[in-house]
């Protein structure tokens, strides 16, 4: 009786409003769509945030960006194993960054990486790092070096948040007085 | 003087016009979804930046839309099932309008992601952005009331 009852209340709700239905319809023509496309495609990437929970990494890029916490990072930049890369803003590296990092500021790649490549070997390792953990600055940089053929981008793990709680050396290449301008 | 808007009226929902509309409109659709579905990585960090979504929900957000709006151009552009579409149209012009305005308002700069994701200086977040919005979110519900 209820289900008779439902059914011809949807079916009054289809009669009155068929747009909306067709709508849904629609959508649901859309989510097949998305399903085939995403998976055809070479950089398609999951429905859900990858199992290290980074947002939209594409599934081959998954096991091929490794992180590191801060201690592993300082060793890296004490044996000069890694060149480091600060995706932060560029005001933010005027203010203070780990030393000898280099800054490509990721939301103005356009105009900072032709700027910056040549001091960038394909075959480094390049330690990148952006405000904290979960700043994503620093997975779309690595995601556009691996995208290029740079074969080992590493993940400062928490950024810079990790690095300054832990007290490690950082510089500030413009005096207090001009920071203030 | 009563005369001179509804014959206004009467042009603006004339079928022809409303035909060309719908597919003008969704041209628009499909050509801002090609580079969105060809890069979702990239479309699901512009999503991130408009901070509006649960991180969870951000990927699946990112490849659903462009897909919405490739459907919804295409029907459009056929002209097949124009109210249903002009009703999703004007679903995502009004999604776009709360985005850019939240955006704005809380000071985020963020890209627009409207047609570019491949770049990342594309066109930023703005109230010129919120003007074409409201454009495009007219003429896609006269093509849903009227279409």
């Amino acid at each position: 009786m209820r289900r008779r009852v439902l059914l011809s209340w949807a079916g009054g709700l289809a009669r009155r409003f068929p747009h909306v239905i067709r709508a849904a319809a629609l959508v649901g023509i859309a989510f097949i769509c998305a399903a085939l496309t995403n998976a055809a495609n070479p950089l398609g990437i999951r429905w859900t945030p990858s199992p290290d929970g980074r947002i939209g990494l594409p599934r081959v890029f998954e096991k091929r960006l490794p992180e590191v916490n801060a201690r592993q990072a300082l060793e890296m930049l004490r044996s000069g194993k890694a060149i480091f890369v600060d995706s932060r803003d560029a005001k933010d590296y005027q203010d203070n960054h780990i030393p000898g990092a280099l800054n490509i500021p990721m939301r103005e790649w356009n105009t900072a990486w032709p700027k910056m490549r040549h001091r960038l070997p394909k075959t480094r390792t390049l330690l990148l790092y952006c405000y904290g953990g979960k700043c994503g600055l620093s997975t779309r940089m690595a995601k556009r070096l691996l995208e290029l053929g740079y074969q080992k981008p590493v993940i400062l793990e928490y950024g810079w948040k990790e690095w300054t709680e832990a007290r490690y050396p950082t510089v500030s290449p413009l005096p207090p007085e001009k920071k203030e301008r | 003087m009563k005369r001179l808007p509804s014959l206004a009226w009467r042009l603006i929902t004339h079928r022809t016009l409303l035909r060309l509309m719908g597919m003008g409109l969704g041209v628009v659709f499909i050509y801002a979804s090609l580079d969105k579905i060809a890069h979702p990585d990239r479309f699901a960090d512009v999503v991130r930046e408009y901070d509006m979504l649960p991180l969870i929900f951000i990927n699946g957000f990112a490849l659903m839309m462009p897909a919405v709006e490739v459907v919804t151009g295409v029907t459009l552009v056929l002209g097949l099932w124009r109210r249903a579409a002009g009703l999703l149209a004007s679903a995502l012009c009004a999604a776009f309008l709360v985005a850019i305005a939240q955006a704005d308002l809380r000071g985020l700069k963020v890209e627009c992601g409207c047609f570019d994701v491949s770049g990342m200086s594309a066109t930023q977040a703005s109230w010129g952005l919120f003007v074409r919005d409201i454009g495009l979110l007219a003429a896609s519900a006269l093509v849903w009331r009227k279409g």
